[in-house]
Formats: structure tokens, C-alpha cells, sequence
């Protein structure tokens, strides 16, 4: 098995918490995300075995789903909306200068695996239109100009952790609502920053 | 049966079972409603939306799909309406804008479902202006089946049948919404034992056989209907060929046997019939060299030796005869000595069986009707392939499934309970009392049970499977179904007297006691476990004489070689199948050469020897076949062309065995036979006669320690000969146990019942660097 | 016009830490739910919710009594909220997740009490990584605190919550493709026959799918009675229901409101008008899902019925203004790549009508189109919702596919000239 053994540790804690193994697909898929930046063969390997299934029913399931990525990720995924209310609010124009930086088309990773880009369908942020994810962590009210600085900013400091207040307050503009609550967690890896593994089940 | 529906199909009345969907309520009615998706094998999905028809309820006419709507009493229902018609005509229309128009070079134009709706439902004039959706043309999904991903249309019929029937989903939908594809996973392909049938049920040309692709046009074909000699299931088959060469096999919907669906192997394994080495020409040892004879000469100097009544003639006889081959030979022995003769089956499994007077037998639908299937036999997923389909069938609508030994590996994944390695002792005997325990005690003790018995190799005695036969014969209200593996074995059962296994041969046969031995479609030399045995009898006699289709390891040993036709297509007569159904079996091409009929050459030559001859045309050896029924019930031909009876006629009987020998020396391997291995056909069919070239044993966990292997191979040793295998280690081996799949090539050539050596490879090497 | 608060009072109230248990607690919370399952019954709580008239907030707007009368008994069940928020222009439930997750907690215990659950389920989009952490927080609180788990409140009641995260597919808010996914398997809907979650839903067991905010709204109608709750707004719009704003707005953002104003009172007052004082050329009123209404179709009101009485749905409440300057075939095209990138793929008209409604579309827009191409996206349409009407017809498994008909019959209907003139051969037949 690719997978050391704190992952495997977490992995069979995340199946525990479902009343049938293969409901865990989801989040182990997440945690195999979070470990590569893409879903490897070999996490499909791992998880056919932990769950009982056979390979291409495991890659059934995650190329079903658009975050579970099939290539590597680079280091910051960039999502940039693309539905209704961010299109009426220039969306695309916010989308060609984060192109134009990163030199990236859609789906592409650069070459040094900083940046992946992706025009995304709708990431409820409407009310903040045009809105962005970096590693899924919303900044809204993003500006072109704004987009291109965050960008930079990424380039620049690199880092580890992507806090969705800290880019707000330095890139973003109208919200969807108020965030009123200061937050610094963040998004260490191009799965969603969230963590199943710590639920305690008491029962069973 | 419970009350039956009326429902209103387009202003006609009809009736139907409840419980029945729409599309099949209709179909029964005669009213055809397109499909794509629906199957009635599989379970419906609904996905394609062509079967859409219009359904009344109180709140107007909806469009429902026929194939997931169950019928209602009153139903008022229209298949034709103009919403109806416009539906499926823009669901045809969108399944070909990305369908490629390569119809001229696609196996499956002629017989194509998409095709021919197109033309009674389809759109003239295509409205999509855009480029079509690209796949790289068809791809290799394994060593037989091709893919090419551009003509599917997605309906998960193959999806779905790898997962729901035959339990191997391989092939799965991959990505979503419009770029959905099927395809297997990398370096994983799509090898399973049933794949065939994916190709058969595709209903465009997206999948398709390596074996058939672009050897045949539909409309060149010819077809006949018959039944696959395979193993003792007896499926349902139609034969197609084009241009006297067999090209195809499909498999055909028998309720009660096959349901359509029939195995790789089966549906593989004709390509032998068009083999440039199949014999052609009898063959005559001469000065150890086989010369091309005559026929004729054959029969002359044959009937020399059988002229002298005091010859002691003896047969060994493959499975692979008709009942009609059978009865020639048993009306030959007959003829030619007063005293009871035996016939030695080729097989090394043989055993009495439970056919005794108090026994109900099963049939094989009783396994969806019973509490629950107790099973102690060969490997059936290796052995009789859609006999373990039919299993599956029965667990996944709820009936209970329990496994003894060390055989049935994949059965036990799906079993209820599965009696291991600590109840099943490497001697195969059961060492716990089995009616203490606790899951026999829930699901089979009181219970209707189907229990399929037979010895699991040849190393079992037959007493520890007896006395689980006895337990539940006495404990539960149980139909066994004895496990005999072997293609026409139940019609040997049916025709012949004192029947006897190889292990019996080879207690009886000698120099004293046969001076004339006919060996007909059997290669115990190549395949039994008592080959040196074998090899060294026959080496012994006076005049062996070996009918066959290939030259082989055992006919190398005869005398006389004559070449017969396969009862694969080249010949007509009767198979019986593990249930006692007898069904036809049909000719539709022509055999090369001298070849004869097995019972043509046998009556051929009693005529030779002025014997006198009751029998003399197949129809006579078939009435004789069945002369103890009653006529209206008996399997002759004029009842079995019948169309009420395709699917054959069943009459239990009750088998005259005769085999006495029971137990082989304890060693610490025990053989079984994979699906695919090195036998005397499979060589010959292209497509499949590498499949089971790998050579390969599983070892317990304690001898793989105590054989210190680790590297993955290791090499058997015995006398002169060395293998070198690659090796599992099996956690549910019990200790001292290694698996030996003898079918696979070079392992039949040791005698398991000896010392034989393991060394692990990477040792080896490193003495041979010293 | 006024916001009523009652769902978003306790966010509005504790600015800094409405998401934590003990401001959440300080404020009475959890208090409901306590005296519920000390004091109160099974049968009781279905009655208030029956009174309350509540109607479902995750778009079909089904009566939520209704629902839960009808599920199966089992030994297991199952509730599963659905916090799979991806309908464009819907980001109501984001908030109550991220800003209160307790109050969706303590829903779900007394919904669980009245259903007789023990295992419940939290479907969140993968893409709210940041709701998702603040109520994995708050269901470990809970636990923390004995409101989770054995003999919750010292009751003999068990409840046992699992956050489970999405992965990007706004199909799995549809209720039977969301219990697929949950299940480990493809976010396909599922066959409705036979498989009604109430009846057959997770793991085949009887299964209560409910959205995050109609479950959020139980604490306050036990607390004050169904007979409170049915009094606010209209007849059978009851209660109050955040609407998401967006668009060229100028107050973008979730109101709480009861039902029954007008959209344009609605716009203009909490909206604050739209963006630079232009006038509005059409809006949507329900998510990107329901047919629009055009700018002189404002007066028609924020009710369940009259929206549906006038083509189209109020869906998830989800408002999107479109103004004078807006290019309705890119609007339109938006909308349709939408559904035929989110489509399962199941169903033929779906999978491949969307796609090719994107590429006519696509061309059209570009100022590729055919003057056949205005029939042909119509018929394409009528392949997949035949006859066009409202509520639609189906040649689909669920209605996505239909979905992405509202727009393109929008825009024939009521803005065709545009379309039209996008086409460079002026020669209509
Ligand atoms: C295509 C489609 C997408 C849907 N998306 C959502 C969603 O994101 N959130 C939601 O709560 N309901 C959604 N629904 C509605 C659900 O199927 C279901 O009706 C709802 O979860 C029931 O909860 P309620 O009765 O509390 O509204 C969707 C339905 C469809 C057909
Ligand atoms: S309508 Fe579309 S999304 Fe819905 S089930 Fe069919 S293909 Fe899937
Ligand atoms: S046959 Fe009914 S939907 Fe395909």
C-alpha cells in the first residue's frame, strides 16, 4: 500500500463512522486529494482495498465528482466563477486576467505546480459577485485588477496555509453577507480545508 | 399464481401478471415498445428514456418509461401517441449525433438495435451541425473483447452485467454527463469468465469479440440452435457460420438453464473446429511412426480383432459425446461379449454420487426456490461456470448460501458461511460435528435446502462428502444436485451401464484384462491426475485405438488414430445436462476429411465385422437412447424439434455407477482444474489458448514460511522434471495444503501423489551464479 | 418594507461567535430541544410542524409534515440534511451553516426525536470548506456537551451526527442522487418509483431529506407553536424564508423575510434598487432553474403560489436581477453550460440535449447561428420538456434536464427579437 500509516490510520477512523464501508469513498477520496493534489492510481488502489470495491468502481466514483482532481494540482487552485451572477458581473473578465497571469488555460497546471486554473460553475458566493477560490476557501467581490493581485500575492509569499479572512480583507470587495466572525483557518492542500477525522461517534 | 391485471394498451385490453413491467406486459401482448437500456435479465435503469410511453392519471398523461413502471389494474397506457412518437424519435436523434456512421465496417451492422430503430423510429436528416464527440478507436479491454467507445451509448447493459450477474465489474462509467465512458481501470482489464456476454448484449457495436471482428456480414450467416458441450450445464447456444466455418456462438435465453448468458470458454472454444492441425486422415502406428490410412483399412483390420469373440475389449469415454455415440458403444459392447461390460468415463472425480432411491434430486431452478444452497464440490466458478451465475442469482434474491472446503474460493465471497480451514481439514473430512454449529443450525437445519455435492479433487474420499450428504438428508428437507462438472456426463449416466471413473481404470485395466481398448475424445495422459498411470497401461495392451479430434498426448500411445467430428456443429444427437435435460444438439458445418461420427464409425464397423446390427442410422441409436420412457414424454428428435420443447425435456433417471475405488494417497497437494488451461481444444481456439498459460500454485501460509518463499516464484521439482511456478500464498489454505491448477500447462506432468520438491526461485539462482 | 428575524436573529445578535456553543447556549439555545425530549412526544412535535405549515426550502417546497408523516417504519433511519447548496444564485444555507450551525444541530435533534432517528447525516458541498469546518465544530461541541451520542440531555435518547463533505456536483442536491453519493457510489438520481426516499432511501432504508434551513427553522416553531409559525407570512407561504439577492444590485445579500411582498417592493427597499439606476430587463426568481420574468413583471409576489401561477418557481429563493445592459443570450448560455456540465449523464435527453443546447447557443451567441437554428433550439427543448410548458414535462429521470429548457423558452417567449438580432441572416421564415 501506497499510503503510510498515519493516512491509513485516519482512513479506517473515517470508515467507521458510516454504517457501510464504501459511504467512506468520499472522504477518503478527499484525503487522497489532500495527500497528492490529484487522485492517484495507487490511492484508488488503496481505497479499492479499504473499502471492498474494485479499482474502476473507486475511479467511477471519483471522476464522477470534479473536485476530485485527475492530473496533479499545483500548489493553489484557483477557481474562478463562472454561472449566472458572477457572468452578469464580469466574470469573464476577472477569468482572462487570472489566465493572462498565470499563463494557464482551463484545467492547466503550471510548470511549477504553483498554480492550477479552472473556470468554475456556481460556489455560492453570488451575492459577492465575481468570486474566487484559492484551494476552496471564498474570496468575493474580486476585481480583475484585484484577482491579479491576489495572484501575485500568492506567487510572492507562498503560503501554507490559505486563510479566507486574510484574502478578503486584502483582495476582496462586496460579500455575500457578513462574515463578522474573525477566522484564520485556512486550506493547507487543493482538497477542501475540512477534516471528518475528528468526529467522535459515541454509539456503536 | 396471483390475480392477473387488465390494463388498456392503445385501446386494446390485455392482461398481465402483476408485479410485471409495462415494457414486458406489453411485449407479452405482442405490442413492442423500443428499448435500448431495459433487459429483462438485468436490473432496469431506465437511463436510455426511448421506452417512453403515455401513462393517464388524474392528473393528466405523463410520459413514463415502460421499462421501470410497474403495470396497475386499469392502466390506461399509449405507446403510440404523438407525444409518445416525438420523444423517442428525439431520443434516437440524440443518440446519433454522436454516434459515428461507420456502419459498413461495424460488426454488429445487420443485427444492430440502434440501427434498426433508426430506420422505423430515427430522424432522415441529421440537425447536428457540430463535430461529434472524439475516443480513440477501439481499444483492447482485455485479450478478447474490443472496445471502441465512440458507438456506445451508454445503456450500462455491460456495466451492469459484470456487476449484478456475473460479479466482476471490471468495466464501470467513467467521468459524468457527456463525457461519460465506459472503460476499465489502467493495467486492470476487463478479464472476466463471462465477458463474451457483454459483447452479445451491447446493442450498438461498442464492444465486440476479437474472435468475430470482421469475419462475417449478418445476412451471410447461418444459424442453428444447439447445446454447448462444454461442461454438464448444457446451456443453450445458436451456432452461426459463414461460408461452412464456424464463426460465432451466442448464448440463448433457456429459462431454465442458461438465461442467455454462457461463458467465454463456451462461447470461445469453437476456433478449434477450423485448425489446420485438426485430423483429418485415420492414422496407423507403424514402426512408431503414425502413417495415413484409409478408413477402410481401419474397419478391415479393426474387424479382424473383433471377429474373434473371445477379444476383451474395453472403452474409455470422453464427456464430450452425444447420447447417441453412447448408445453405439454400448450396443457394440453388447454384440460383442456376453458378460457385463464397464465404460470407463474420463474423468478423475467419479464417484457413486447421491442417486439413491430416497434422494430427490435438484433441478436447477430449484436454487432460487430453496432456504439455502449447501455447497461441497469442485470449483464451479471454474468448472461449471453458469451454474455459478445461476447461484449468484439465487443469493441476490435472498436465498442463503453455505461453502465447505478449500475449492469454491469465490463462492465463499458471496456465501453466507463459509466452513474453512477450521472445519475442513487438509484431508478434506469435516472435523467439527456439523450439527453443532451455529449458522447450519439457523439457515439449514429444518430447512429446504439444494445441495450441491461432489467430490472437490480428486484427493477427497468419497466418505467425507457422503457423510455430509447423509447429515443433511437426515437434518433437512434437501434436492442435491450431484456436482459431475464434465460436459455430457449426465448422458452417459442416462445411457450407459457400469459406469467407472480413471481411478477405476487404472485399478482394472491390464494386459489380462483388454486386449482392444478404444480411447474416444478423452486425453487422460494430458489431464488426469493418474497420467503415468495411464501412460504406462496403454503402453501395455495389444491395440489401443484413439478417436479424436487433435492428435494428443494419450493418442500418440494408440495403434489406431481416427479422426471424428466435433459435437460442437459437426454433428446432430442429444446432450444431457446436470439436471437430466436433454436437449439437442445440432450440425451446422461440414467436417474436414475422413473424419466420422463416433457412432458412425463404430457401426461402420460391426457392419465391417458382419456383426448384426440393430442400430444402423442416428435416429435408431436415438430411439434406442430413450426406449424405457414413454413416448410423449421421451427426448427423442421429433419431440425435442418441437417448439414447446427447444429447451429441452427433463427425465430424472437413476445412473448405474459402479466405481468402487475411493481414496488417493494423502499428499500435500491437491489438484483442481481452472476454467482455462492447456487442454486439447482450447490449444487449438486462438483467442483463448493463452489465456490460462499462467502457471501458478497457492500455498498455505505455514508451507510458504517453511518454504521460505518470498520472492514470488519458485520451481517444483520431481525426478527429471522442473517447473517453475509462481505462487500464492493463500490465507485460507489449511496448513499443510498447496492448490495445484493441473490444467495449466507442464503441471499435469508431475504425480502429486509423490515427494516432490519446492525450491524458491531466487535460491535457485543464486546456486546457479555459484 | 422589514426583515422578521427569527432564523437569523441569534447570527445577527452575537456578531463575533454565533457559531460556538456557549454563545449559542447563552441565548437560550439547545433549550428547546432539552425540553422536547424531557417533556415532550414523538407525535406531539409532528403536529406543530403539520401547523406550522413549514414548506420545504430546498426548491419543490413540499409540506414538511407531510414528508415525515410518510416515513416508513424501520428499525433504521435515517435524517439527512441537505446542505449541497449549488443552485447559481442560492447562498442562504451557506450562512446558516457557517454563522449558526447549532440551530441546524438542534433542529435536527428534535427532528430526529419526532422521526424516532439515531444516525443523521450533514451532506455539505465540497466546495463550503469553510461552513463545513464551522459545523464540524459544532457537532464535536455537542458531542462535547452530551448533546450528541447516548442519552442526549440525560434522555434515553441516542443521536449520532456525521458531517459527510460533497466533491463538486450540484446534482447531489437533488435528494436521491445526494443519498447515492452519500452512499460511496455516482450523485445519480435514482428512479422515483420505486425509490422514494421516505420508503427506500439510504442504504434502502426509510430516509428524511430535509434542506439545512427548513430543518433550521424547528427550534423556533417548537418553541413558539406551529400555530405562531403558520401566522407569519401567507397561506401556504408560512413563515419566513431568506431569499438570496444578486445580481446588478445594489444590497446584494440574504434577507429574511416573510412571504407574500411584492419582488419589486422586495428590490427596491432591502435590495436598495438596481446598481446605477437602470431599469430591470427580466429577472429570476427561484435559481437558476426557474423561467425568468421580464423587468414589467415585478409586481407579482413572493409566494410559492403565485410564482408558480406565473410560470415559474420561487425554487430556492434565490433572486437574481438582470438589468437594461445585459446580453440575455450570454445570460441564457451561462445558465444552460450550467446544467450540461452539472447533467449525471443517465438520461439521453440530458446528457446529450444539454450539451447540444450549449453549442447552439454557443454559435448563436457568437454570431455563428442559422436562422434554423431558432426552431431547432426549440425543438431540441420540447426533446427534453416536451410541449414547453410550466411545470414542466419530462423525457428525464429528475428535472435537471428540464432545467436547462427555463432560459432558452425565457428567451424566446419574451426577449426573441434579441436573439434574432444575434443572427446574422436578418431573413426569418
Ligand atoms: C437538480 C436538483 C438540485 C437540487 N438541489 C438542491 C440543493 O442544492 N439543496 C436542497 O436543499 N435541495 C435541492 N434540491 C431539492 C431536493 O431534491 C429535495 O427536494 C430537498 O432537499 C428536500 O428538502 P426540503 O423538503 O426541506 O426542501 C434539488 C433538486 C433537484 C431536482
Ligand atoms: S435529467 Fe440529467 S441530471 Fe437528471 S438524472 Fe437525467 S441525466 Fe441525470
Ligand atoms: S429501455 Fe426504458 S429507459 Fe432505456
Amino acid at each position: 500500500m501506497s499510503w503510510d500509516d498515519k493516512l491509513l490510520k485516519q482512513a479506517k477512523k473515517i470508515i467507521k463512522l458510516y454504517p457501510q464501508k464504501r459511504s467512506a469513498i468520499g472522504p477518503l477520496l478527499h484525503l487522497a486529494q489532500s495527500k497528492d493534489g490529484y487522485i492517484s492510481d495507487d490511492s484508488i488502489a488503496v481505497i479499492s482495498e479499504l473499502v471492498g470495491i474494485t479499482e474502476v468502481q473507486v475511479k467511477s466514483v471519483s471522476t464522477f465528482y470534479s473536485m476530485y482532481k485527475q492530473e496533479p494540482t499545483g500548489k493553489y487552485l484557483l477557481s474562478v466563477c463562472k454561472s449566472i451572477s458572477c457572468e452578469i458581473n464580469n466574470s469573464s473578465e476577472v477569468i482572462n486576467k487570472v489566465q493572462e497571469f498565470t499563463g494557464l488555460n482551463n484545467n492547466e497546471t503550471d510548470e511549477e505546480k504553483l498554480f492550477t486554473f479552472e473556470a468554475v460553475e456556481c460556489i455560492g458566493a453570488c451575492g459577492g459577485a465575481p468570486a474566487v477560490q484559492v484551494n476552496y476557501e471564498t474570496v468575493e467581490g474580486v476585481t480583475s485588477e484585484n484577482a491579479v493581485n491576489l495572484c501575485k500575492w500568492l506567487k510572492e509569499t507562498k503560503p501554507e496555509v490559505v486563510v479566507a479572512d486574510e484574502m478578503q480583507e486584502n483582495f476582496g470587495g462586496i460579500k455575500s453577507f457578513d462574515w463578522a466572525i474573525q477566522d484564520s483557518s485556512g486550506a493547507t492542500s487543493t482538497a477542501p480545508g475540512f477534516q471528518t477525522l475528528k468526529t467522535t461517534k459515541v454509539k456503536k | 399464481m396471483s390475480e392477473k391485471v387488465n390494463l388498456n394498451v392503445n385501446g386494446i385490453e390485455i392482461e398481465s401478471d402483476p408485479n410485471k413491467l409495462l415494457i414486458e406486459a406489453c411485449e407479452d401482448s405482442g405490442i413492442h415498445i423500443p428499448r435500448f437500456c431495459w433487459h429483462k435479465r438485468l436490473d432496469p435503469v431506465g437511463m436510455c428514456r426511448m421506452c417512453l410511453v403515455e401513462v393517464e392519471t388524474p392528473r393528466g398523461k405523463i410520459l413514463v418509461p415502460s421499462c421501470t413502471t410497474e403495470v396497475g389494474d386499469e392502466m390506461v397506457v399509449d405507446t403510440e401517441s404523438d407525444v409518445v412518437k416525438k420523444a423517442q424519435e428525439g431520443v434516437l436523434e440524440f443518440l446519433l449525433i454522436n454516434h459515428p456512421l461507420d456502419c459498413p465496417i461495424c460488426d454488429k451492422a445487420g443485427e444492430c438495435p440502434l440501427q434498426d430503430q433508426t430506420m422505423a423510429y430515427g430522424p432522415g436528416e441529421s440537425r447536428f451541425v457540430e463535430e461529434k464527440r472524439h475516443f480513440e478507436k477501439p481499444i483492447n479491454i482485455s485479450e478478447i473483447i474490443l472496445l471502441d467507445r465512440e458507438r456506445c451509448i451508454l445503456c450500462a447493459r455491460c456495466t451492469r452485467f459484470s456487476d449484478e450477474i456475473s460479479g466482476d465489474p471490471l468495466i464501470e462509467f467513467i467521468q459524468r454527463g457527456n463525457k461519460t465512458e465506459v472503460n476499465t481501470f489502467p493495467n486492470e482489464p476487463f478479464r472476466s469468465y463471462f465477458s463474451g456476454n457483454t459483447v452479445q448484449i451491447c446493442p450498438v457495436g461498442a464492444l465486440t469479440s476479437t474472435s468475430y471482428r470482421f469475419k462475417a456480414r449478418p445476412w451471410d450467416l447461418k444459424s442453428t440452435r444447439s447445446t454447448c458441450n462444454g461442461c454438464s450445464m448444457g446451456c443453450s447456444i445458436e451456432l452461426n457460420s459463414s461460408q461452412n466455418k464456424m464463426l460465432r456462438i451466442l448464448g440463448v435465453d433457456n429459462d431454465a438453464v442458461n438465461q442467455g448468458w454462457i461463458c467465454d470458454k463456451g462461447r470461445y472454444n469453437f476456433e478449434y473446429l477450423n485448425s489446420d492441425s485438426r485430423l483429418k486422415n485415420p492414422l496407423k502406428k507403424m514402426d512408431n511412426e503414425f502413417v495415413e490410412i484409409e478408413i477402410q483399412d481401419v474397419y478391415s483390420e479393426l474387424s479382424e480383432v473383433i471377429k474373434d469373440k473371445q477379444t476383451k475389449v474395453n472403452f474409455l469415454l470422453g464427456s464430450n459425446l452425444t447420447n447417441e455415440d453412447y448408445v453405439a458403444f454400448r450396443e457394440f459392447s453388447e454384440i460383442i461379449s456376453q458378460s457385463e461390460k464397464s465404460f470407463y468415463l474420463n474423468d478423475d472425480l467419479l464417484f457413486k454420487g447421491f442417486f439413491g432411491d430416497n434422494i430427490e434430486l435438484a433441478k436447477i431452478d430449484d436454487l432460487n426456490s430453496s432456504d439455502a444452497i449447501v455447497v461441497w464440490a469442485e470449483d464451479l466458478k471454474e468448472k461449471i461456470p453458469v451454474l455459478y451465475l445461476r447461484i449468484r442469482q439465487a443469493v441476490k434474491n435472498g436465498v442463503k448460501l453455505v461453502v465447505f472446503g478449500h475449492t469454491n474460493e469465490t463462492l465463499s465471497d458471496i456465501a453466507d458461511v463459509y466452513y474453512g480451514k477450521e472445519t475442513v481439514s487438509e484431508n478434506f473430512e469435516i472435523v467439527k460435528d456439523v450439527s453443532k454449529l451455529k449458522e447450519i443450525k439457523d439457515l439449514v437445519i429444518g430447512k429446504n435446502i439444494t445441495a450441491i455435492l461432489g467430490k472437490a479433487t480428486p484427493y477427497q474420499s468419497d466418505e467425507s462428502v457422503t457423510k455430509l450428504f447423509e447429515f443433511l438428508n437426515l437434518n433437512t428437507n434437501s434436492k442435491v444436485l450431484n456436482a459431475y462438472s464434465k460436459g455430457n456426463t449426465y448422458g452417459a449416466f442416462k445411457t450407459l451401464e457400469n459406469v467407472k471413473g480413471l481411478n477405476d481404470f487404472v485399478n482394472d485395466i491390464s494386459k489380462e484384462s483388454t486386449d482392444l481398448l478404444f480411447i474416444v475424445g478423452a486425453d487422460p495422459v494430458g489431464r488426469s491426475v493418474y497420467s503415468n498411470q495411464i501412460k504406462s497401461i496403454i503402453k501395455g495392451l495389444d491395440i489401443v485405438v484413439s478417436l479424436d479430434n487433435f492428435n494428443h498426448e494419450t493418442s500418440e500411445q494408440a495403434n489406431f488414430v481416427i479422426p471424428i467430428s466435433s459435437t460442437l456443429g459437426e454433428k446432430e444427437g442429444t446432450f444431457t445436462n446436470i439436471e437430466f435435460r436433454t436437449s439437442r444438439i445440432d450440425k451446422l458445418v461440414p467436417s474436414p476429411g475422413q473424419t466420422v461420427s463416433d457412432w458412425e464409425f463404430i457401426t461402420s464397423l460391426m457392419n465391417f465385422a458382419g456383426l448384426t446390427v440393430k442400430t444402423n442410422s442416428l435416429e435408431d441409436l436415438n430411439t434406442k437412447a430413450y426406449e424405457n420412457l414413454e413416448d410423449s414424454v421421451s427426448p427423442v428428435f421429433d419431440n425435442l424439434d418441437k417448439p414447446s420443447n427447444l429447451d429441452g425435456m427433463v427425465n430424472v433417471s437413476k445412473p448405474k455407477i459402479s466405481s468402487s475405488v475411493r481414496t488417493l494417497i494423502k499428499t500435500m497437494f491437491f489438484t483442481g482444474e481452472k476454467l482455462y488451461g492447456d487442454s486439447v481444444t482450447v490449444r487449438h481456439s486462438d483467442s483463448i489458448s493463452l489465456l490460462g498459460s499462467k502457471k501458478y500454485i497457492e500455498v498455505s501460509e505455514s508451507l510458504a514460511e517453511k518454504y521460505n518463499l518470498t520472492s514470488g516464484k519458485c520451481t517444483l521439482i520431481q525426478d527429471e522434471l522442473e517447473v517453475t511456478v509462481s505462487y500464492e500464498v493463500s490465507k485460507s489454505l489449511p496448513n499443510d495444503l498447496i492448490y495445484v491448477p493441473k490444467n495449466r500447462r507442464d503441471l499435469n506432468k508431475f504425480d502429486f501423489s509423490r515427494e516432490i520438491n519446492i525450491i524458491p526461485s531466487q535460491v535457485k539462482e543464486a546456486l546457479n551464479v555459484n | 418594507m422589514k426583515e422578521t428575524i427569527l432564523l437569523t436573529k441569534h447570527m445577527r445578535e452575537n456578531l463575533e461567535d454565533s457559531h460556538l456553543i456557549d454563545s449559542y447556549e447563552k441565548n437560550n439555545g439547545y433549550f428547546t430541544a432539552k425540553k422536547t425530549l424531557l417533556e415532550s412526544s414523538p407525535e406531539k412535535i409532528l403536529e406543530e410542524i403539520k401547523a406550522s405549515n413549514i414548506r420545504g426550502r430546498g426548491g419543490a417546497g413540499f409540506p414538511t409534515g407531510v414528508k415525515w408523516g410518510f416515513l416508513a417504519e424501520d428499525e433504521d433511519r435515517y435524517l439527512v440534511i441537505n446542505a449541497d447548496e449549488s443552485e447559481p444564485g442560492t447562498f442562504k444555507d451557506r450562512i446558516l451553516l457557517e454563522r449558526d450551525p447549532h440551530q441546524l444541530i438542534e433542529g435536527m435533534i428534535i427532528t430526529c426525536f419526532s422521526a424516532n432517528i439515531k444516525e443523521a447525516f450533514i451532506y455539505i458541498r465540497g466546495e463550503y470548506a469553510k461552513p463545513a469546518r464551522r459545523v464540524q465544530q459544532a457537532v464535536e461541541q455537542a458531542y462535547q456537551k452530551g448533546y450528541l451520542g447516548k442519552n442526549i440531555f440525560g434522555s434515553e435518547i441516542d443521536l449520532d451526527i456525521v458531517v459527510h463533505l460533497g466533491a463538486g456536483a450540484y446534482i447531489c442536491g437533488e435528494e436521491t442522487a445526494l443519498l447515492n453519493s452519500l452512499e460511496g457510489r455516482r450523485g445519480e438520481p435514482r428512479l422515483k418509483p420505486p425509490y422514494f426516499p421516505a420508503v427506500k432511501g439510504l442504504y434502502m432504508k426509510p430516509t428524511l431529506v430535509n434542506n439545512v434551513e427548513t430543518i433550521s427553522s424547528v427550534p423556533w416553531i417548537i418553541e413558539n407553536g406551529g400555530e405562531e409559525y403558520n401566522k407569519l407570512g401567507v397561506e401556504g407561504s408560512t413563515g419566513t424564508r431568506i431569499f438570496s439577492l444578486s445580481g446588478h444590485i445594489n444590497n446584494p445579500g440574504n434577507y429574511e423575510i416573510e412571504m407574500g411582498s411584492s419582488f419589486g417592493e422586495f428590490v427596491e427597499t432591502l435590495g436598495g434598487g438596481i446598481r446605477n439606476n437602470k431599469k430591470v430587463k427580466a429577472y429570476i426568481p427561484g435559481g437558476a432553474s426557474a423561467p425568468w420574468f421580464r423587468g414589467d413583471q415585478l409586481d407579482i409576489k413572493m409566494t410559492i403560489d403565485d410564482v408558480a401561477n406565473n410560470n415559474s418557481m420561487l425554487g430556492s429563493g434565490a433572486v437574481v436581477m438582470m438589468d437594461e445592459d445585459t446580453n440575455l443570450v450570454s445570460a441564457a448560455k451561462s445558465i444552460v453550460s450550467f446544467f450540461a456540465h452539472e447533467s449525471c449523464g443517465q438520461c439521453t435527453p440530458c446528457r446529450e440535449g444539454t450539451t447540444w443546447l450549449e453549442m447552439i447557443l454557443d454559435r448563436i451567441a457568437s454570431g455563428r447561428g442559422r436562422t434554423s437554428d431558432i426552431n431547432l433550439l426549440l425543438d431540441v427543448c420540447d426533446n427534453i420538456s416536451p410541449g414547453l410548458s410550466w411545470p414542466p414535462k419530462m423525457t428525464t429521470i429528475c428535472p435537471l434536464g428540464p432545467s436547462a429548457v427555463s432560459p432558452i423558452t425565457s428567451l424566446m417567449n419574451d426577449f426573441r427579437d434579441e436573439v434574432e438580432s444575434l443572427i446574422p441572416t436578418k431573413v426569418f421564415l
